[in-house]
């Protein structure tokens, strides 16, 4: 993903003087690979456990967030794909509980296990339902 | 008009179907179909030398909001079959719901001021869930067919199975509470009622309407099963107690810069840009006090009964058990008279009208009382009160030097309590049986000093119990034992 959006910044540039096309493939390229660093060990912080009884989310790098849901408070459960997401073959799995701030939420899931997880939760929110 | 259901089961085909009172379109269109009125009037009147035109148009349009709500009047029925209430409604889009009452949070029976002058009221159930605004919405019925529906509703949802009543429901009866309310107070409650029938007196005064005055007590001391009333705000801190807030003292600091302006300058005029800003708080105390005005706190036997208002009055019911958290705030400038304030929070939005602000307060059943009262009322909500004892660790003061000196948590098998704020102090209580997700965070100051904090979320988004700032490992420990003393917790309530 760096090195075409570089490349295409560098091209631009050209279009001004070939310094400025360097200068700017360079930066372009440097933002890039920082970037991707952050978004590689948040990706890596992303992660989750199905307990017996329980899922237990754990995301976050500078602010780290680790939640425990109640499959029994499971109100719903969707299954999203943006346009990104759907071309890469990749899925977000989000439990939804009564309260609005329980933030639960797997993305990068691939489509199939997305479906499995889903569904595996439905079955488990619904043997273990617990009502307000 | 043929049954929607045609393959409901048995019992509904008995229920019979009911209307809503023929006025409630003037309820519903209320402030502003008044204000339009009150425009089209002034016009016609200044134009009457003009042009006939203009009030006919004028006319027309009335006729066609008028006609829009008798319509609106014609195709809206409600039904109760079984423990479901059905309400069906719309012309065009046909919208027919079934309330589970066994679902049911809370009811409430509101009554705006307009709705007030003609007897009627709005009754509402509230449901969990996004939707809710319109839930179960009855506007509107007598004020008496509403409480008489109100306390069958109640019956039905508890545990009572009571199929011979839900069959006859409401309006054949509305003529007996109607009676009732002109005798002795229920229950023998005398002391306490005397206060609650007195509170309308100066407003009986105002509407013309007898029938509306008898209804203004009647909405309050209803409670045909004896009621024990638990706190009655006091008239007179109310308004000081609002004006001690912060949105009060923002009230006072503008209207002492517009005095000043005033003064200095010497013609009013120049405050006219700044009107609104203005009247948008003074509008906001004002709702706030209209809101709390006369807050009564009856326990009765169905539920917590609430009511309070000056010119709109609400009743609501919290059922028992349907109590998310309760929460005690102290503010800063409220702490030389001892004063507190107790909200509860209850899953499902409360008004139809309310603007975003509003949703996100709670309901308080205490608006202002001493710290006695707050006990004493604590003491009827929760079975056992932890207090926040267990102080964070001392480097805490690092990370939150003002509001160290609040925090605070304690926690039982039943009740998870924390204590925060600033400024003014805030005690959350959560129910364990109530809690739904827990969550620990950390943030990068957190992290250097060791420090996490844990976060209890219940249904809605109003209220989340925060243990903030303990010891990343009690923290976790925190984490790994809530979810197995509220699932224990659950497994006791149900």
């Amino acid at each position: 993903m760096t090195v075409p959006l570089a490349l295409i910044g560098g091209l631009v540039g050209q279009v001004i003087s070939a310094g400025a096309g360097i200068g700017i493939a360079a930066a372009v390229l440097l933002a890039g690979l920082v970037a991707e660093r952050f978004l590689a060990r948040r990706v890596a912080a992303w992660g989750y456990a199905e307990r017996r009884e329980d899922l237990m989310i754990r995301r976050g790098v500078l602010i780290r967030r680790l939640s425990v849901i109640p499959y029994g408070r499971m109100q719903f459960i969707d299954v999203t794909a943006g346009p990104v997401e759907r071309s890469m073959g990749l899925a977000t799995v989000r439990m939804h509980t009564a309260a609005a701030a329980s933030d639960a939420r797997i993305p990068g899931l691939d489509t199939a296990a997305a479906a499995v997880l889903r569904d595996q939760l439905a079955a488990l929110g619904e043997a273990q339902a617990a009502g307000l | 008009m043929t049954t929607p259901f045609p393959d409901a089961p048995p019992l509904t085909e008995g229920a019979a179907w009911h209307r809503l009172h023929p006025l409630s379109p003037f309820v519903r269109a209320g402030r502003q179909m008044m204000s339009l009125v009150i425009v089209l009037f002034a016009l016609a009147v200044l134009n009457e030398r003009q042009a006939r035109g203009d009030v006919v148009i004028d006319a027309v349009v009335i006729g066609i909001a008028l006609a829009g709500g008798f319509i609106s009047w014609l195709v809206t029925r409600w039904q109760i079959a079984g423990d479901v209430l059905r309400v069906e409604t719309g012309l065009l889009r046909r919208d027919s719901r079934r309330i589970p009452l066994s679902q049911v949070q809370a009811v409430d029976v509101s009554q705006s001021g307009f709705a007030r002058v003609l007897g009627l009221a709005e009754l509402q159930l509230r449901v969990a869930g996004g939707d809710s605004e319109r839930g179960g919405s009855l506007a509107c019925l007598r004020v008496a067919e509403a409480e008489e529906l109100r306390r069958q509703l109640l019956a039905l949802a508890g545990a009572a199975r009571r199929p011979a009543r839900a069959a006859e429901a409401g309006v054949a009866q509305a003529a007996e509470p109607g009676a009732a309310e002109g005798t002795a107070p229920a229950g023998g409650s005398a002391p306490t009622a005397a206060p609650t029938a007195a509170a309308p007196g100066p407003l009986a005064a105002g509407p013309p309407s007898a029938d509306s005055a008898g209804s203004l007590a009647g909405d309050v001391r209803e409670a045909a099963a004896p009621g024990r009333q638990l706190f009655r705000v006091r008239a007179g801190r109310l308004p000081a107690a609002i004006v001690l807030t912060a949105s009060g003292v923002r009230a006072l600091v503008i209207a002492a810069a517009a005095g000043l302006t005033v003064q200095l300058t010497g013609s009013p005029g120049v405050l006219g840009p700044f009107l609104p800003v203005v009247l948008g708080v003074v509008l906001a105390l004002w709702r706030q006090f209209n809101g709390e005005y006369a807050t009564t706190i009856v326990a009765a036997p169905d539920g917590i009964r609430l009511s309070s208002g000056l010119i709109q009055r609400t009743a609501e019911t919290i059922r028992p058990g349907r109590i998310q958290a309760v929460r005690l705030v102290e503010p800063l400038a409220w702490r030389p008279f001892g004063w507190c304030r107790l909200e509860v929070d209850v899953a499902g939005a409360r008004q139809r009208h309310e603007n975003q602000a509003e949703g996100q307060r709670l309901r308080a059943l205490i608006p202002v009382g001493s710290r006695a009262e707050a006990d004493e009322m604590l003491a009827e909500l929760l079975s056992c009160r932890p207090v926040p004892d267990r102080r964070p660790p001392r480097r805490v003061i690092w990370k939150a030097p003002l509001g160290y000196h609040f925090l605070g948590w304690s926690g039982d098998e039943r009740y998870v309590v924390a204590s925060r704020g600033r400024v003014s102090r805030q005690t959350t209580w959560v129910p364990l049986e109530k809690m739904q997700s827990v969550r620990w965070v950390q943030g990068p100051w957190q992290r250097r000093l060791g420090l996490a904090t844990v976060r209890l979320d219940v249904a809605g988004k109003r209220v989340s119990a925060e243990v903030s700032d303990r010891d990343a490992a009690e923290a976790l420990e925190i984490l790994g034992r809530l979810p197995d003393l509220a699932r224990a917790a659950r497994a006791r309530a149900s």
